[in-house]
């Protein structure tokens, strides 16, 4: 499977994050989209006339759009990830997969115009990207009522991975998540899982490797 | 009329003259959920002019400290919880019981200098609600029985204006909403924004839940439109 | 908000050649409106009155001043080296100050934390003692004899080294620093950093490359520094306070900062204020 990818490109992030957790291995062929507009060279318009990346092939097979390349990732390697095979969850899935183009559209607009200065209207960007975190933080909170770490159900699906990089990066684009608890802790357990990677923008989370050397404060209960 | 009597004490009465971001109250400030600041993790927070980290230990203690790194000014809610320790996310400096530096990972062997320390703000649970202030009030913040902690949200109108909404004024507020009994804290924010800590009945169906929350969710986009209009 | 002083005369990154286009692109140099173009074949900047400011076109990118230089744009002479690969990584935004985005380029310390098991990792986080000097000749800070442990320093080596690094900063918004050279040991990987103020608290940052690789794909080259950037910008868009302080305050220093310490110095003494903060805050 090759993946035509941009390290910084959260949609192309969402594709290498899912890939990671489920143990796939991509062919990476990095596009020049940013300073070069590679996705809108000819042998890239070819390949995907909507010029976006990214682009999946696998043996003949290609496929645009990120949110369905995660499905088919999933359903070939990983059908767990599509979430519980019922028809309300199938439909909760694609209702996240739907929702997650929105992030793209603000969020990931607002970032792109404040760190690759892309045009855009910043402000109505902000305003819709505020909507669909509120939103998001919503929902987050009602699956915590029920116990529930995820967005549907209690164990991670490509609703989350879709999700997830566009809200995580949303700081970029000059929006806060200091108001939504539920999303800071979504992204805590998301980022926590076996084999999960970053992208420039998020942080390891350090706290899950232990200090180096002994901490002088064990050593000193050690002693008492 | 919020009903403020029964289970509000003094130290949450409101000063006469309405609190705005600006200035640091000299009470209890509501400032988070319990829950949502789990076991060793940081978040950011707000008090007055104060930009906050609070975090938890791995042994569960609960601190608030300002939020910036005596190194190179980079925000500490950003950071890294190891045990008893919260760390700097950009050189890795940790800072034990009471904001003190006790590790620079670029001079491992070297005891930091007293010197080095965060400044600390009072903290107090209660009731699983985070409470901060420059100086600890002389009474500790209120209880609530009967009411558990139910959601955080951040609202783009006066802390005065919020509190009007919910038929009351000041930091505690006893009202109906959704068809529950609910406490509302009231947090002054920056920039003409106030946080809502909500605290619901014990025992709540999912059900009524979730119907307050869409009913606080309404309440605040009432309230958005409102100012949106008089801006 | 500062007045411009000593930083009025000096030169700054507004463009990429490359990108230059007839119609012109506006953009802001210290609070200052200009428009960066191709007039005629040739790189042309002008100010909101439409007046002709003096222009550079070196290392890939176009440079202007809004005063009259003393001294011409400095030379970097690895970049004519034959053989080396020379790589425009492409402007991106931060909401920081220039003279703190700078700064973290001069820092080592910050390897394990921000380009975790890229440029270092825990627990080799000590950062030996190196040398540091203002020199006065060229009156540019100096920092030699750096050294550091990385697991991946540079896509073309294969597993960790200890990456030798020198440290310049040759204009108060430019620094450029030469590490470990995998293929070519003896000779420099050179990495610069070009900063264009556009306010105290914004900057373009244009980032340029003279590598010896020879079997890296160029889009490769530049994801990785791009890479490297980014981890920073997340870390420059959250300190406070926004304006870098120049007097000794709330910012405590250890022997790791010594190339910042004499950045900020360097800078006070030139009255290079633009970006910074006097008063202890």
């Amino acid at each position: 499977m090759i993946l035509y990818d941009y390290i910084l490109s959260p949609s192309c992030y969402r594709v290498r994050l899912l890939a990671a957790l489920i143990g796939r291995r991509l062919d990476l062929r990095a596009v020049d989209l940013h300073p070069g507009q590679e996705h809108l060279s000819e042998p890239m318009l070819a390949l995907n006339p909507a010029g976006t990346i990214p682009v999946l092939t696998d043996d003949g097979l290609v496929l645009t759009e990120s949110t369905a390349i995660l499905t088919y990732l999933a359903a070939h390697d990983a059908p767990a990830w599509l979430g519980e095979d019922t028809p309300a969850m199938r439909a909760r899935v694609a209702q996240w997969l739907a929702f997650a183009q929105r992030l793209t559209d603000s969020a990931g607009a607002a970032r792109a115009h404040d760190m690759l200065l892309a045009p855009g209207d910043i402000d109505a960007l902000r305003g819709q990207a505020t909507q669909a975190l509120r939103e998001l933080e919503a929902a987050l909170s009602a699956a915590r009522r029920r116990g529930e770490s995820f967005l549907a159900g209690n164990r991670p699906t490509i609703a989350d991975i879709a999700c997830f990089p566009h809200v995580a990066l949303a700081p970029d684009g000059g929006l806060p998540l200091d108001p939504y608890p539920s999303i800071r802790l979504w992204m805590r357990a998301i980022r926590a899982l076996d084999g999960f990677i970053e992208m420039p923008g998020i942080h390891r989370l350090h706290e899950l490797k232990p200090e180096p050397g002994p901490m002088p404060e064990v050593i000193r209960k050690e002693q008492a | 009329m919020g009903m403020m009597g029964a289970a509000c004490s003094d130290p949450c009465a409101s000063a006469p003259t309405p609190d705005t971001g600006d200035t640091v109250p000299t009470d209890w400030t509501p400032a988070a959920l319990s829950d949502d600041i789990p076991v060793a993790s940081a978040a950011p927070g707000q008090l007055g002019p104060h930009d906050l980290a609070i975090w938890r230990s791995a042994s569960g203690r609960i601190a608030a400290w300002a939020d910036r790194c005596p190194h190179r000014g980079m925000r500490l809610s950003h950071g890294f919880v190891r045990g008893e320790r919260l760390s700097c996310i950009y050189h890795g400096w940790g800072y034990g019981e009471g904001g003190q530096c006790v590790r620079i990972p670029a001079h491992p062997e070297l005891t930091p200098p007293e010197a080095i320390r965060v400044p600390v703000f009072s903290v107090a649970e209660a009731s699983g609600v985070i409470w901060v202030a420059e100086e600890a009030p002389d009474s500790p913040p209120p209880e609530f029985p009967g009411v558990v902690a139910f959601r955080s949200l951040q609202v783009s109108a006066a802390p005065e204006a919020l509190a009007a909404a919910l038929g009351g004024t000041g930091t505690v507020i006893e009202t109906v909403l959704g068809g529950a009994q609910v406490v509302a804290l009231i947090q002054p924010l920056r920039d003409g924004a106030a946080g809502l800590h909500l605290l619901a009945p014990e025992g709540s169906d999912p059900a009524a839940l979730d119907a307050l929350s869409a009913e606080v969710e309404a309440l605040r986009r009432r309230l958005e439109a409102a100012e949106e209009m008089t801006a | 908000m500062s007045e411009l002083g000593a930083m009025r005369d000096q030169w700054y990154p507004v463009g990429m050649t490359k990108q230059l286009t007839a119609q012109g692109r506006d953009t802001l140099l210290m609070g200052e409106p200009i428009r960066v173009a191709l007039a005629g074949g040739a790189p042309s900047v002008t100010d909101g009155t439409g007046r002709a400011l003096p222009v550079i076109d070196r290392f890939g990118h176009v440079w202007t001043s809004l005063g009259q230089p003393e001294k011409d744009l400095f030379t970097i002479p690895e970049v004519d080296q034959p053989g080396r690969r020379l790589v425009d990584v492409g402007v991106c935004r931060v909401r920081c100050s220039p003279l703190r985005a700078v700064e973290n380029f001069l820092d080592i310390a910050h390897f394990p934390f921000v380009h975790t098991d890229i440029l270092g990792s825990e627990p080799h986080t000590e950062v030996a003692r190196y040398e540091v000097e203002i020199r006065d000749d060229v009156d540019e800070v100096w920092a030699t004899k750096v050294k550091f442990f990385q697991p991946q320093a540079a896509k073309s080596a294969e597993g960790g080294i200890t990456t030798d690094y020198m440290y310049r900063v040759c204009a108060p918004t430019c620094s450029v620093l030469y590490k470990t050279c995998p293929p070519k040991p003896g000779e420099w990987d050179v990495i610069a950093l070009f900063v264009q103020p556009l306010t105290e608290t914004l900057c373009d940052v244009w980032p340029y490359m003279a590598l010896y690789d020879d079997d890296a794909e160029m889009t490769d080259l530049i994801h990785f520094q791009q890479m490297i950037f980014v981890q920073d910008r997340s870390v420059l868009e959250n300190q406070l306070p926004a304006l870098l302080p120049l007097d000794p305050g709330r910012e405590i220093p250890t022997r790791a900062d010594m190339t910042s310490i004499a950045y900020r110095r360097w800078l006070k003494r030139h009255g290079f204020t633009y970006g910074a903060q006097l008063v202890a805050a």
